[in-house]
């Protein structure tokens, strides 16, 4: 037997079978309850960690979970030891709450509870959730607690650290100065004071620690002096110091505990590539161990200030920087202004040897010569800004020789217009050149005209992307006509008017490059006006651009002056540069296999020479590097390739810098790539605006290449830095008990830890989640779920915090329960709103509470049924419920033929159930009492011991819901209770039984006197038996002795009272015939009865003849008649004390006539007794039942008074009520035969006469009486000689009714026949005024009644 | 035993016979009463023939229906107990109720 209540426990079981349990008050388990037992097989059974305790000294015991999550080093001391030896430590906590179990019966419920315990060698801080139900024995009487508990302490500290960290992480400013963010850093760390009971902060200058910040310790504490080994903490060493001995400790703060802390681990601010910038002094927990966990959190935590340290200090240098980049940009604007014509000589010899070199054809090398192609290119190009810039100051200065001369206008446009054919037409667009011959010459300085036209078609081909590029020469009057026209983006309304304004630009205008002063149309202008013309610019968005030049013919309007012929070297540079915006120019950049540990960069710039340069340049550095064109093929690169940086140019056609910077910002996959921004704009605002836009670096062109690269290390550097802290904060939160997730406002999952996937089974590979997440419960599987989870979306996305739990499904399809908990922020780093959150698996919690109040219903369904089928259908509907079963069925193989079944479905027997079921069942019964088996189709079931024999549950579930080992858990644990409750009613049916037939035995008279009602009604369920008696005994003399007695006290107890006063009673009223002698006999045999004293009786003696009533009444409520008329009479005279209660004179005695058709009532105090309301009040309510009812038969007034006086919630006092009237009923049953008719009279005539019915009247019934006699009577004769008649009477105050019954067959008049017959039918109907005659095979029942007038 | 029922028969001064019942009549007794009526009948005659039940407590249909052939030459005597039934039964056209 002992090894059969641990089997189930394993090593535990194999611990606890070796426990000498005879030495506890629980004794060799061989003896031990059922209950108990049950409960300890459920207990080792379960994978959830539970103890109990049991018996008088709380008896501990556990399961394998418990030993392992909680008990550590007690196990196996503890076993079988008194709870409160075992948990000596925390019984401050936990004992009141098993005191309130044991003393209430009502479960507790704690979450995530403090306790300190001692199970791992020193006071630990410890986190418990736990539920203490109560637990009862055999006879339900509450002997022990079962304690389900989680220990949640690696979530509860885990959570106050991560929100330390989240805290000290949401610093809403992006940018401080290191004082604010070491005060922001302190406040967010004072927060925690159980982690951190106190902090110190140093910050080294020139090698010497000054105190900065501190949290929980005042600055000038003793401590804060000590001197900390700062060797140690320089060389980037974290140190473990005691807080005692010799430090000049002083009383140390203890944060939020009551000791203070015993040692501080030091921590180094570490800055990347140099000496930490100070040191952490971190206070110790001392009820937590400093375990890897903690030392990571410290960690981090000093990461974090580091971090911001080396922020505040970036960016004081950031903003010097920029100071001194503005100051830099105003000495070259004036240096420009004032020397760009120096430039000419430098370019002149920079020029000459790079085209000499080029056109060297000894120099083969590759590289060498695309250099050198870069080098000509810019060349031309710095030459002619250079020259542009010259012109202008030459304009400005009025320096400009203009060399006019004759000009064939068409021929020389054509020709500057064919240099430009190869680049427009490479560029996809075709070109017409429409140029026909001019009448005359047009006088103009042909190097002004050239430019004249090479800018328009620079511009053109610059803006136009798709359609035509046009030259036209017309003459029109006077003038010659040049129109240039492109189908270009055109140009706003707007801005027509600043068009020519000098570097003026068009903002955002798509090009096909970004290059551009803006100075080319305001010295097209200038240079028309120059030679006499006018230009106008004619343009609509989207649809193109055309500028118009008007030229006068002749030279009337110029000076006099030489010029030159052909196409100058002018238009090789303006070709050069837009040869290299379009497709198919020299890009080819040779590819360099960079070594691996490079950086993968991604390069954007719409300059094709500024890419190649930084291209090989970032090459030749080890980088990995990718080139775009423009910001948007930067962004979708950098979406798809993910680099380890960004270097662009600001401005850029399409997408500009800083809104490439800002879409990369926004996109979380690329949020936190760095940029680097370059950029010809200086100045302290664009360095500021390019930061602000997220940029983490930005250099001003031009720039070195040292420089450069230079940047881009370090930032590549403080990327894989920032990489650092986030794989640090990516091990944080993957290192979390609990699962944590980030999401974008749209509900869509962009990020999550390990613990999310191992939760839910879904991992970082499919991300984003999108809505409708792949874990939400089927719609249509579980509608219930599916709603709770679409509720707590909408909550997640329309508020900024909150919690919830929900049901969710693991990929693999078990279900689970999780509570969740974020919070809204904007992302540092974006701006953008996003969503933190956790949860955390609640799945075992939400079982605990399912099963904590599945077996609060479970206990109330049982204490509510009566009987052991009852309680088994209102079990079986709370099964069905807890699990939303199709059906639940109960099936009790007991000793009948075949198995009683009890389902939660229309009645259903074994032989309706389907052979397979029935197959299943029988195999259920033959397995391990209270071992749940779930079926493969959708079901489980659990065999339990019934009073009648083995039953089998089974639930049945719907398609596709399975049950789970939780669901298990909690069958079995239900099984065991309703096991126990059954037995409990079982043992309470018998006891009904017995007291059932006690109560038949002594309630009442077996067969009451005719004219008599009686009620019984007791108080306590469910044995329905009380202290409230009637009784009426037959007297020798014919008299009817009435008894209505009330014992003090209700049940069981009461009753056998009760008992032995009736029969006593009823003994003396036949010795005595005398209602006041039995009471004064009876006082004598109460005093000696324990419990009968007080009892109160009415006792009466009537004569059934006369109605005379002789009674008297010891301490009972009055007796009330009610008479034909209405009028009531209390029968309150011959009153006296109740029993046993000592009197000094006899017992009175009083007499009444009840007069005809009145009625009698006697009644207990349960009948009329309210609370606060008097006595009389109830009387009279009663009478007037009996007034408004005295028409009524005897037993509907019975039934109407019972009814009508019953409180809402049911009579909560025993109830006795006896009603007669006066007369009593007549019964006569006589031989068919005619000559009986006239004594049947006579007794007729007597009753009526006693009916006080008038002669007049009387004579009519007896008429209509002796009709229905003398038809029986017919009957009797012609079809059953021996057969009898019966006639009875009964009278009402109002009415007489008359039953006359044979055993004959009525006859339906035959007036030919019998003629006289047919008179007799005739006269009961005038004489009475209701006849009813009724026939079957039987016989025939004739019915009269005769109203009595008043 | 049949239900108590006697009979005499007399004639008054003018004449006229009288049958004079005394008890109850129903069906036990019903076939004396009527073979008293025949024999009273008779003996009446063309005279007036006088049946006086003042002294009958209980009358049933089966004493009507042996009343009910003399109809035509009775008269009937009776007490107010009877007047009911025999109203009812369409002879108090024939009946002196004595009080």
């Amino acid at each position: 037997m002992s090894e059969d209540v641990f089997a189930a426990g394993d090593d535990v079981g194999r611990d606890l079978a070796a426990v000498d349990w005879a030495a506890t008050p629980l004794g060799p388990p061989e003896q031990w309850p059922q209950s108990l037992r049950t409960s300890v097989s459920i207990l080792l059974s379960s994978r959830f960690p539970m103890w109990m305790a049991w018996g008088p000294q709380l008896t501990f015991f556990c399961n394998a979970a418990y030993r392992r999550d909680t008990l550590g080093q007690k196990y196996p001391w503890a076993l079988g030891r008194p709870a409160s030896d075992v948990w000596a430590e925390i019984w401050g906590d936990i004992g009141p709450r098993i005191d309130t179990v044991l003393a209430a019966g009502e479960a507790t419920w704690d979450e995530a509870l403090l306790l300190f315990l001692e199970r791992s060698g020193y006071t630990e801080e410890s986190y418990h959730t736990f539920s203490y139900s109560p637990l009862r024995d055999d006879d339900g009487a509450l002997v022990g607690m079962l304690c389900v508990v989680s220990e949640e302490t690696e979530r509860v500290i885990g959570e106050r650290r991560m929100a330390t960290l989240r805290d000290l992480g949401s610093d809403p400013s992006a940018v401080r100065t290191e004082s604010q963010m070491l005060a922001f850093a302190g406040a967010q760390l004072g927060h925690n004071r159980r982690d951190l009971p106190f902090t110190l902060t140093y910050l080294l200058d020139d090698g010497a620690a000054r105190l900065a910040a501190t949290t929980g310790i005042d600055a000038g504490h003793p401590i804060a002096a000590h001197a900390w080994p700062a060797a140690q903490l320089a060389r980037g060493e974290s140190v473990l110091v005691p807080l005692t001995g010799d430090l000049p400790a002083g009383d140390l703060p203890t944060g939020d505990w009551a000791e203070p802390p015993r040692e501080a681990l030091l921590l180094p601010l570490l800055q990347q590539g140099g000496a930490p910038y100070g040191f952490l002094v971190a206070a110790i927990n001392r009820f937590r161990e400093l375990d890897e966990a903690y030392r990571g959190f410290l960690t981090l935590v000093a990461g974090h200030v580091a971090a911001g340290v080396a922020s505040a200090r970036n960016y004081e240098a950031q903003q010097r920087r920029a100071e001194e980049l503005t100051e830099l940009d105003r000495a070259k604007t004036a240096f420009f202004s004032n020397i760009s014509h120096e430039f000419r000589t430098p370019l002149t010899l920079i020029m000459g040897p790079a085209e000499e070199l080029h056109s060297r054809t000894d120099i083969r090398d590759e590289g060498v010569r695309a250099d050198l192609d870069v080098i000509h290119r810019n060349g031309l190009r710095l030459g002619k800004l250079v020259n542009t810039l010259l012109d202008f100051s030459r304009i400005e200065a009025g320096r400009m020789q203009a060399g006019f001369e004759p000009v064939d206008l068409s021929a020389t446009t054509t020709e500057l217009a064919s240099v430009f054919r190869s680049a427009i037409e490479r560029a996809g667009l075709a070109f017409e050149v429409d140029c026909p011959p001019l009448a005359q010459p047009v006088h103009l300085d042909r190097e002004m005209w050239e430019k004249v036209v090479l800018n328009l078609l620079s511009n053109a081909l610059k803006f136009t992307f798709t359609g035509t590029v046009r030259v036209a020469v017309r003459a029109d009057g006077d003038r010659a006509v040049v129109t240039v026209t492109d189908t270009g983006i055109g140009v706003p309304a707007d801005e027509m008017p600043r068009l020519f304004e000098r570097f003026h630009r068009i903002e955002n205008a798509r090009s096909r490059s970004n290059e551009g002063s803006g100075i080319g149309l305001a010295l097209v202008k200038e240079l028309v006006e120059l030679n006499g013309g006018t230009i106008t610019a004619d343009s609509t968005v989207g649809a193109g651009t055309t500028f118009v030049i008007r030229l006068p013919f002749g030279a009337g309007h110029l000076p006099a002056g030489g010029g030159t012929t052909g196409v100058s070297a002018t238009a090789d540079p303006y070709v050069q540069e837009a040869l290299r915006w379009v497709p198919g120019a020299a890009e080819e950049a040779p590819e360099v296999v960079a070594p691996a540990t490079g950086a993968r960069v991604l390069i954007a710039d719409d300059n094709a020479d500024m890419r190649d340069y930084l291209t090989r340049l970032l090459r030749s550095a080890g980088h990995r590097v990718e080139a775009v064109g423009d910001g948007q093929a930067a962004l979708e690169s950098a979406r798809a390739q993910n680099p380890d940086l960004v270097v662009s140019d600001v401005m850029m056609p399409r997408l500009g810098g800083l809104e490439l910077v800002a879409a990369l910002r926004a996109d979380p996959r690329t949020a936190g790539t760095p940029v680097l921004l370059l950029s010809a704009r200086a100045g302290q605002e664009a360095a500021i605006e390019g930061l602000e836009a997220g940029a983490d670096d930005y250099l001003v062109k031009p720039f070195s290449a040292a420089e450069l690269l230079a940047r881009v290390r370090a930032n590549v550097e403080l990327a894989r830095l920032r990489n650092h802290h986030a794989r640090w904060r990516t091990a944080l939160i993957d290192s979390l008990q609990e699962a944590f997730f980030v999401c974008d406002d749209d509900g869509a999952i962009i990020e999550m830890n390990s613990t999310f996937a191992d939760i839910l089974g879904y991992g970082p590979e499919g991300l984003p989640y999108v809505p409708v997440h792949p874990w939400w419960p089927d719609p249509a599987a579980d509608p219930e779920g599916y709603q709770q989870v679409t509720g707590a979306f909408g909550m997640l996305i329309e508020q900024s915090r909150g919690t919830y739990t929900i049901p969710v499904i693991h990929r693999d399809g078990h279900r689970l329960w999780v509570a969740a908990a974020f919070n809204k922020v904007a992302d540092p780093e974006t701006g953008r709103h996003v969503i933190v959150g956790t949860f955390r698996d609640v799945t075992a919690e939400h079982y605990a509470v399912q099963r904590e109040s599945a077996l609060a219903v479970l206990s109330v369904r049982l204490s509510q049924a009566e009987s052991l089928t009852g309680a088994l259908q209102g079990v079986l509907v709370t099964l069905r419920e807890l699990w939303q079963a199709t059906q639940v069925c109960a099936v009790v193989f007991g000793d009948a033929d075949s198995p009683a079944v009890v389902t939660t479905d229309p009645e259903l027997s074994w032989d309706d159930l389907s052979a397979a079921r029935r197959q299943e069942l029988a195999t259920l019964r033959e397995k391990p009492l209270l071992t749940s088996v779930a079926e493969q189709a959708g079901g489980a079931g659990i065999a339990l011991e019934h009073p009648d024999g083995t039953m089998v549950l089974f639930v049945e579930l719907a398609e596709n819901r399975p049950f789970t080992e939780q669901d298990q858990t909690l069958l079995a644990l239900l099984a065991g209770h309703l096991g126990q409750g059954l037995n409990r009613i079982h043992q309470i049916d018998q006891q009904r039984e017995t007291a059932l037939a006690l109560q038949r035995a002594i309630l009442g008279p077996a067969e009451l006197p005719a004219g008599f009602a009686v009620r019984y009604a007791p108080a306590t369920r469910p044995l329905k038996v009380g202290g409230d008696w009637y009784d009426t005994v037959t007297l020798p003399d014919g008299r009817i002795g009435i008894v209505v007695g009330d014992c003090v006290g209700h049940g069981l107890q009461a009753a056998t009272v009760m008992g032995q006063l009736r029969s006593a009673c009823r003994a003396l009223l036949l010795q005595t015939a005398d209602p006041a002698q039995t009471l004064t006999a009876l006082d004598r045999f109460a005093v000696r009865l324990p419990g009968a004293t007080c009892a109160t009786v009415f006792c009466g003696v009537l004569d059934p003849a006369t109605g005379d009533l002789a009674y008297s009444s010891a301490g009972h409520p009055p007796a009330v008649v009610t008479h034909a008329d209405g009028t009531a009479v209390l029968l309150d005279q011959g009153r006296s004390r109740p029993l046993g209660v000592r009197s000094r004179t006899d017992r009175p005695a009083a007499h009444y006539a009840v007069p005809a058709r009145a009625t009698l009532l006697l009644y207990t105090d349960g009948l009329v007794e309210r609370r606060r309301q008097p006595l009389t009040a109830g009387i009279d309510r009663v009478t007037t039942a009996v007034q408004q009812g005295r028409d009524d038969t005897l037993e509907e007034l019975a039934d109407d008074v019972m009814d009508g006086m019953a409180p809402a919630g049911g009579y909560d006092d025993d109830v006795a009520l006896l009603l007669y009237r006066h007369p009593g009923p007549l019964e006569l049953d006589f031989p068919a035969e005619p000559t009986r008719l006239a004594p049947v009279r006579s007794a007729l005539r007597g009753w009526l006469a006693r009916c006080g019915i008038d002669p007049s009247v009387a004579q009519n019934i007896l008429v209509a009486a002796g009709e229905a006699c003398a038809n029986a009577i017919e009957h009797g004769h012609r079809h059953r000689p021996a057969g009898t008649v019966r006639l009875q009477a009964a009278a009402t105050a109002d009415d007489v009714h008359l039953t006359i019954t044979d055993r004959g067959l009525w006859r339906t008049p035959q007036p030919a026949d019998n003629p006289h017959r047919g008179r007799g039918l005739n006269l009961m109907r005038a004489l009475m005024t209701e006849v009813t005659v009724t026939t079957g095979t039987a016989g025939t029942i004739v019915g009269l009644q005769a109203r009595i007038p008043r | 035993m049949s239900t108590a029922l006697t009979f005499t028969t007399s004639r008054r001064p003018d004449g006229a016979v009288v049958l004079t019942a005394t008890g109850e009549v129903d069906m036990s007794n019903a076939g004396a009463f009527a073979t008293a009526l025949a024999g009273a009948r008779q003996t009446a005659a063309d005279t007036p023939f006088v049946v006086d039940l003042t002294a009958v407590e209980y009358l049933d249909s089966a004493g009507l229906s042996v009343l009910f052939p003399h109809v035509e030459h009775l008269h009937l005597i009776a007490n107010p107990l009877l007047a009911p039934v025999l109203t009812i039964a369409g002879l108090d056209d024939v009946t002196t109720i004595s009080e």
